[in-house]
């Protein structure tokens, strides 16, 4: 296994996430524990959003006696399509936990159309 | 006659592949990213945990993501540390709806043993950006000391 590790490509995995959807908004929440603010890479490609948070030189020096935190750092990639508003997404790094703020556009959202009685 | 290692790094080895690929087929099963459950009757998580040691100390490493220090209970009762809290959910799911929820909440409790060494009075955590340090020195006395040999 020490093999793996030490080849060229840090392994990856991805973070545990929720998605949560309020009327306008879809929230995303990615616990990242040990990733701080400079850390995380968040990139919108055509439809591809990409995140990417490493947990460079976390590790201590020192004999490991228990091990049971994997080592590598977050990426995940995830496509959105046309109706998320690519101008307007919020990003925030707290207590380890990524929350992005997807919000959906306005031409997009349901309308109400008036009757107009004649 | 030498002896040549036979493991070459840049040597192209099937082994690791068929290993990383058990690994990723091992991680298709795994239903969700919680920690395993201890207890029969107070179903508490327990988050995962590094223990890495040092001559001088023995630190402990645990993922508590989107905690708030004084959620975290961490105490010391002779040579047994414990780490318990309750993770808060994040949506009360009244306004919207969930689409994806792959983390945990709710009680967790971690419970280690302690080597005799360890000074308790001197034992220090503390929390960042999700991740809880408890840094728990060795007694003076366990700390290994360098004895010099003198050659007459």
């Amino acid at each position: 296994m020490a093999d793996v590790q030490t080849m060229e490509k840090r392994r990856t995995f991805c973070a545990p996430c929720n998605i949560y959807r309020e009327d306008s908004k879809v929230v995303l929440t990615m616990e990242m524990p040990g990733v701080s603010k400079d850390e995380l890479e968040v990139k919108i490609d055509g439809n591809l959003l990409i995140l990417h948070g490493s947990k460079k030189a976390k590790s201590l020096q020192g004999r490991y006696r228990v091990k049971e935190i994997p080592e590598g750092d977050f990426h995940q990639e995830y496509t959105i399509d046309d109706t998320i508003d690519r101008e307007r997404i919020e990003a925030r790094m707290e207590k380890g936990i990524l929350t992005l703020t997807l919000y959906i556009k306005e031409s997009e959202k349901p309308r109400k159309i008036k009757v107009k009685a004649l | 006659m030498s002896l040549v290692k036979w493991k070459d790094k840049d040597i192209y080895d099937p082994w690791a592949d068929l290993s990383s690929l058990q690994e990723e087929i091992n991680n298709l099963f795994k239903v969700t990213n919680a920690p395993s459950t201890t207890g029969l009757f107070d179903r508490n998580v327990s988050p995962a945990i590094d223990v890495v040691e040092t001559d001088e100390s023995l630190t402990i490493i645990c993922e508590l993501p989107g905690m708030d220090e004084n959620e975290i209970d961490v105490s010391i009762t002779a040579n047994t540390l414990t780490i318990k809290g309750e993770k808060k959910e994040l949506f009360d799911g009244k306004k919207g709806k969930y689409f994806k929820r792959e983390t945990w909440s709710g009680g967790f409790q971690r419970t280690l043993s302690l080597p005799a060494d360890i000074d308790s009075s001197a034992v220090e955590a503390h929390l960042e950006e999700g991740i809880l340090k408890v840094n728990l020195p060795k007694k003076e006395e366990a700390k290994p000391k360098q004895i010099s040999v003198q050659v007459h």
